[in-house]
């Protein structure tokens, strides 16, 4: 076969540009519209998105079976297995004194909700007593009426939460699930995907799927690391004022973070509501722990995010932060939840595409690759 | 227990990694780990597995068939360059800038698995083949987390890379022996 005398501008197909603002705009809409999609499809997406997570936290664990020797399906298998029965064990441990503190429930709920109404009844009196306006205006006496007949009893939100949680569940138990098929046969995903490609662009594909897997495992793996970060600070905080339960309230509020803006507003509420309580006596102290919380998010915000998560998607602040209001509109809170690691991922998706399709030595290769495959197909006909 | 972390039976399939020069030392259990690092491609001939000046993102292992590595050379640009065209050389097969043909057992691309620099020649079909490819991240994971493995290919990547040196010295102190 004679194969020599094609025209083949040998010129290096490294020369390409970044991305352009066509690609720019594509991978937001893209995001925008797969944010759309999510949330129709949230049954799934957060049972998968929970499954990444503990992929990227057990997949270690798994490597390292594997590295000593066993196959991939048993050391997916031993790390799963190990990981529920020790959830398992856990949760047996924790039962009683979950059993316990849920008969007394709806009293502690109660009894929080009183003492954050109390402070900001005594804050807003105490404001009156300073302005004139706001005792002319009597704003305390107004927003005590409103949050009487807005906010309804307690009863009235415990029974939707309960069937929100019974909605739930067998979608959340799938996590586990997905996990073990995640450890199992993610390499086997990947080589299936690479096995799809053309020749020509088959190691940009590979390069590509490497850089997915890098851009989510930094980013579950930041997100995981910036919980602990977020737990410390604020248990260590909260200790030092003497409000009790301080890693159990740290670790609350650093989860309810995962929601960009709205998790952060629920985790300080929630802060105050218990230093209010604890003390009621002491409306400085819910004031300190407002001021804890504030401190605790600019460390977040200007270090730890940086640090962790910021670092892992290697985006522009302002882009992140446009995003994560684009999300919030076109989404909700699942938008807000989803949008970082979306955009990462789709991001990585779009940049490789564009330099692929605008790489024109490899869509010369393609084509060439393609007529051989032709003329050979039809060489005896 | 011994069941769990796999008994130390070869496959044909291992068999014909353990042919190749670069896994040579690895024992089954060792390439079996490598083996799950492994995708396998196969070429038409006359087709481009990479080009010159391309990021190397892996190196080739040529499991059957043979490959043409070439480069471009100076002489090439001036002689192929039409009258009138956009100016970019051509290379054709045959020409002066044929380095090397390698058959079975052989690889290709190796510098990849050591840096990201651009590849220096092009490497072609020169009959249909059969291509097994080593992703450098992959290789990078298995110095981080399996060093026994990686000190093994490592030390059969610098075997190579010497012989290489060696040839070139040796062609290098021909030539100027000629002048």
């Amino acid at each position: 076969m004679n194969y020599a005398p094609r025209a083949e501008h040998a010129a290096p197909s490294h020369a390409h540009n970044g991305s352009g603002p066509v690609v720019w705009v594509a991978i937001i809409a893209i995001t925008c519209l797969l944010l759309l999609v999510f949330q129709k499809v949230l049954w799934l997406v957060v049972p998968v998105l929970l499954a990444l997570i503990l992929y990227y936290f057990l997949f270690p664990a798994v490597r390292a079976l594997i590295y000593r020797g066993m196959s991939r399906d048993a050391a997916a298998s031993v790390v799963t297995l190990a990981f529920l029965a020790l959830v398992t064990v856990a949760g047996i441990g924790l039962m009683p004194k979950v059993a316990r503190q849920a008969a007394q429930w709806q009293d502690t709920v109660d009894r929080y909700v009183q003492g954050g109404t109390l402070l900001l009844d005594s804050s807003l009196r105490a404001m009156e007593r300073h302005w004139a306006t706001l005792e002319r205006a009597k704003l305390a006496d107004t927003v005590a009426a409103r949050l009487k007949h807005g906010a309804g009893s307690i009863t009235d939100h415990i029974e939707p939460v309960a069937f929100g949680i019974m909605a739930w569940t067998p979608s959340l138990l799938l996590a586990p699930f997905l996990a073990f098929f995640f450890l199992r046969d993610g390499r086997r995903f990947k080589r299936f995907l690479g096995a799809a490609v053309p020749n020509a662009f088959f190691e940009r594909t590979l390069y590509l799927l490497h850089e997915i897997d890098r851009t989510a495992r930094a980013y579950f793996q930041g997100l995981i690391n910036l919980t602990i970060l977020d737990t410390l600070t604020l248990a260590a905080g909260l200790w030092l004022l003497g409000i009790p339960g301080p890693l159990t309230l740290g670790l609350i509020c650093a989860v309810l973070a995962w929601v960009p803006y709205v998790g952060s507003i629920l985790g300080g509420l929630l802060v105050v509501l218990v230093a209010a309580t604890d003390f009621p006596g002491d409306p400085s102290m819910a004031y300190w722990a407002i001021g804890l919380f504030g401190l605790v998010r600019l460390l977040d915000d200007f270090f730890y995010m940086p640090m962790t998560i910021g670092k892992s998607l290697e985006l522009h602040p302002l882009i992140t932060v446009l995003m994560i209001f684009a999300g919030g509109a076109v989404a909700g809170i699942s938008g807000l939840m989803l949008v970082l690691p979306v955009l990462g991922v789709v991001m990585v998706i779009g940049e490789t595409i564009g330099v692929i399709v605008s790489d024109p030595r490899l869509m010369a290769r393609h084509r060439h690759a393609r007529a051989l495959r032709q003329q050979q197909a039809s060489a005896d006909l | 227990m011994v069941k769990l972390f796999g008994s130390q039976k070869s496959s044909p399939r291992l068999d014909r990694l353990h042919g190749l020069s670069l896994f040579v030392n690895l024992t089954p259990a060792e390439l079996r780990i490598v083996d799950g690092l492994l995708h396998e491609r196969s070429y038409l001939a006359g087709e481009v597995i990479f080009d010159e000046g391309e990021e190397g993102q892996a190196i080739y292992i040529i499991a059957s068939g043979e490959v043409l590595i070439s480069r471009l050379e100076q002489g090439d640009a001036e002689r192929f360059t039409p009258a009138g065209g956009n100016g970019l050389p051509r290379r054709r097969q045959g020409d002066s800038g044929r380095v090397a043909e390698l058959g079975p057992g052989t690889f290709f691309g190796e510098l990849a698995l050591l840096d990201n620099s651009p590849r220096s020649a092009q490497a072609r079909a020169a009959t249909g083949c059969q291509l097994i490819i080593f992703f450098r991240d992959d290789f990078v994971g298995l110095l981080d987390t399996h060093a026994r493995i990686a000190s093994k290919i490592s030390r059969q990547l610098a075997c190579h890379l010497g012989a290489r040196m060696r040839v070139m010295a040796q062609a290098m102190g021909n030539h100027q022996h000629a002048v």
